[in-house]
């Protein structure tokens, strides 16, 4: 059941999410529901804003290149870049493309 | 000797009319090598074009040679546009010059352009084929060179407006003979569904007419347009678009231009979220009182305060709902706030305030449980549900006879209802906390 719940947040995009929250927060706003429904919609809305919160520490900051291998198969490669510049630091021995 | 002569002057003008009047000689491209060029101190250049065979003599004034993008030199092949024009005083006939082009260049625009209508016809560059991007995506594959301009202008602002991206480069040569091969490769890698790419960005920074070249080639322009996965031509240029921007699913003028739409404001959707947030709270605790209000107008009627001992028990438990009410709206607050809270990033000005409210609802988080159906039930209360698992609120919901179930925070109870009384006992509960 679990598990069931995380693959289907995991195929609701932040862009629904969002969206789905916006309107949680526009029907709470109305003032047209009860008490019971509010409460309910109210913790449907943390639950997306939970969850958008978590699709945006989804990814992991990291910067890879692609590189052949000795036996001609492609590898990634993970490189450090300056933040300020962009650049890749150790770029000199790296293949300048795949073929 | 006829009657009839032409002056000088009259001969003159009949061949300047034929001259300037004729399609033949307005608007035409020369080709030819340039000899004899000088850049005159007004502004005017004037030169010779000459073949193997022939020449003519060319000006290009000072208001059409502004727009020139490079030097013109003695000995270049150039492709000249212009009108022939008759200069009467002297008696001699010129090219006057509107825009000038290495010769190679025209060769290479007169493919392209053959090229375009081909793709064209093959429905490649159709608006229907464009993708939309994603909005976040997670893995972002980057088509370039590994050493040039590009590949940091894209990871620099990339990281700038989402810190934690996933950046996978792939290397090509972005000029050269070689390079449209490596693009293609490279574009091809990156949709291999391994690597999980959602967006590729292909390009490279800006340069001259030949270094785009390779974005202009069809093997190229057709792995654009094959990729499954959106891609972005980020291919620098200030005039003339490559074909790849036509084949893409959109098109950046610079790589820099390209990570920005490729890539949300992390800070500025953090900062929704928790706006968004504020508001459903506030909206929330606005119809908790508003309950909370009614409740207590009846508890005040006469009928309430007045004949207590009949109903002392029920102002209880009214006493209690609204107890639990306020509780209610600090602990789903309390909760939510934190909850909500965690995300970092929020500008300082924004997390001063939230820090303060968090700190604030900490404290009723505890009793946050409270709230919740099993934790009422552990005080004593149970739920009554009918064989449809409905709640039953009321005597009127069964019947005698019927079995019903009863949950208790530790299991349940399978009942027969023996008799039914029906009474003033749930009057208030209708008001439920």
């Amino acid at each position: 059941m679990e598990k069931k719940k995380k693959e289907h947040e995991a195929k609701v995009s932040f862009e629904k999410a969002l969206e789905n929250l916006e309107e949680i927060v526009s029907r709470l706003e109305t003032g047209d529901l009860g008490l019971e429904d509010a409460i309910k919609e109210f913790e449907k809305g943390m639950g997306l804003a939970r969850l958008c919160h978590d699709k945006l520490e989804e990814a992991e900051r990291k910067i890879e290149i692609l590189q052949k291998g000795d036996r001609g198969a492609v590898e990634k490669k993970e490189v450090s870049v300056k933040k300020e510049t962009g650049e890749i630091e150790d770029d000199d021995d790296l293949q300048g493309s795949l073929l | 000797m006829g009657d009839f002569f032409y002056t000088v002057t009259e001969l003159t003008r009949e061949i300047k009319k034929a001259l300037e009047g004729s399609d033949a000689f307005t608007g035409i491209w020369v080709k030819g090598e340039i000899y004899n060029l000088t850049y005159h101190s007004s502004g005017h250049i004037y030169f010779t074009l000459k073949d193997d065979n022939a020449l003519i003599a060319a000006t290009f004034f000072k208001g059409a040679n502004r727009g020139l993008k490079f030097r013109l030199e003695e000995g270049m092949q150039v492709l000249a546009l212009g009108s022939v024009t008759l200069f009467e005083k002297r008696g001699t006939y010129q090219l006057n010059v509107a825009q000038v082009r290495p010769e190679g260049i025209g060769e290479l625009q007169k493919r392209i352009e053959q090229l375009k209508k081909k793709l064209m016809a093959e429905g490649l560059f159709d608006p229907s084929r464009k993708r939309p991007l994603p909005f976040l995506p997670r893995r972002i594959g980057i088509v370039t060179s590994p050493t040039g301009a590009a590949v940091r202008d894209i990871i620099k602002v990339a990281l700038r407006r989402f810190p934690n991206t996933e950046i996978l480069i792939a290397p090509a040569k972005v000029q050269g003979e070689d390079a449209p091969g490596t693009i293609v490769r490279a574009i091809e890698e990156l949709n291999r569904p391994g690597y999980g790419i959602d967006l590729i960005i292909a390009g490279r920074g800006g340069g001259s007419f030949e270094d785009l070249m390779p974005f202009n080639e069809e093997i190229v322009v057709r792995a654009y347009a094959a990729s499954n996965v959106p891609i972005i031509s980020a291919v620098g240029h200030q005039v003339d678009h490559p074909l790849s921007d036509e084949a893409a699913d959109y098109a950046a003028p610079t790589p820099s231009a390209a990570a920005e739409e490729a890539l949300p404001v992390k800070s500025e959707l953090a900062d929704e979220i928790n706006y968004l947030y504020l508001r459903a709270e506030k909206a929330l605790s606005g119809i908790m009182r508003h309950s909370a209000t009614r409740l207590e107008s009846l508890t005040s009627r006469p009928v309430f305060t007045d004949p207590a001992r009949i109903f002392a028990p029920y102002e209880m438990a009214l006493a209690d709902a609204e107890r639990g009410l306020s509780d209610a709206v600090n602990n789903i607050l309390a909760k939510a706030r934190e909850r909500v809270l965690g995300i970092p990033d929020i500008p300082l000005r924004f997390s001063r305030i939230m820090q303060e409210k968090t700190h604030r609802f900490n404290r009723a988080l505890q009793s946050l449980d409270q709230l919740s159906p099993l934790s009422v039930m552990r005080r004593g209360y149970s739920i009554t549900l009918d064989r449809e698992k409905r709640v039953i609120r009321s005597v009127s919901e069964t019947s005698e006879g019927s079995s019903i179930d009863v949950l208790m925070r530790d299991g349940s109870l399978s009942c027969t209802v023996d008799s039914i009384q029906k009474g003033d006992t749930s009057g208030k509960k209708e008001e439920r906390a």
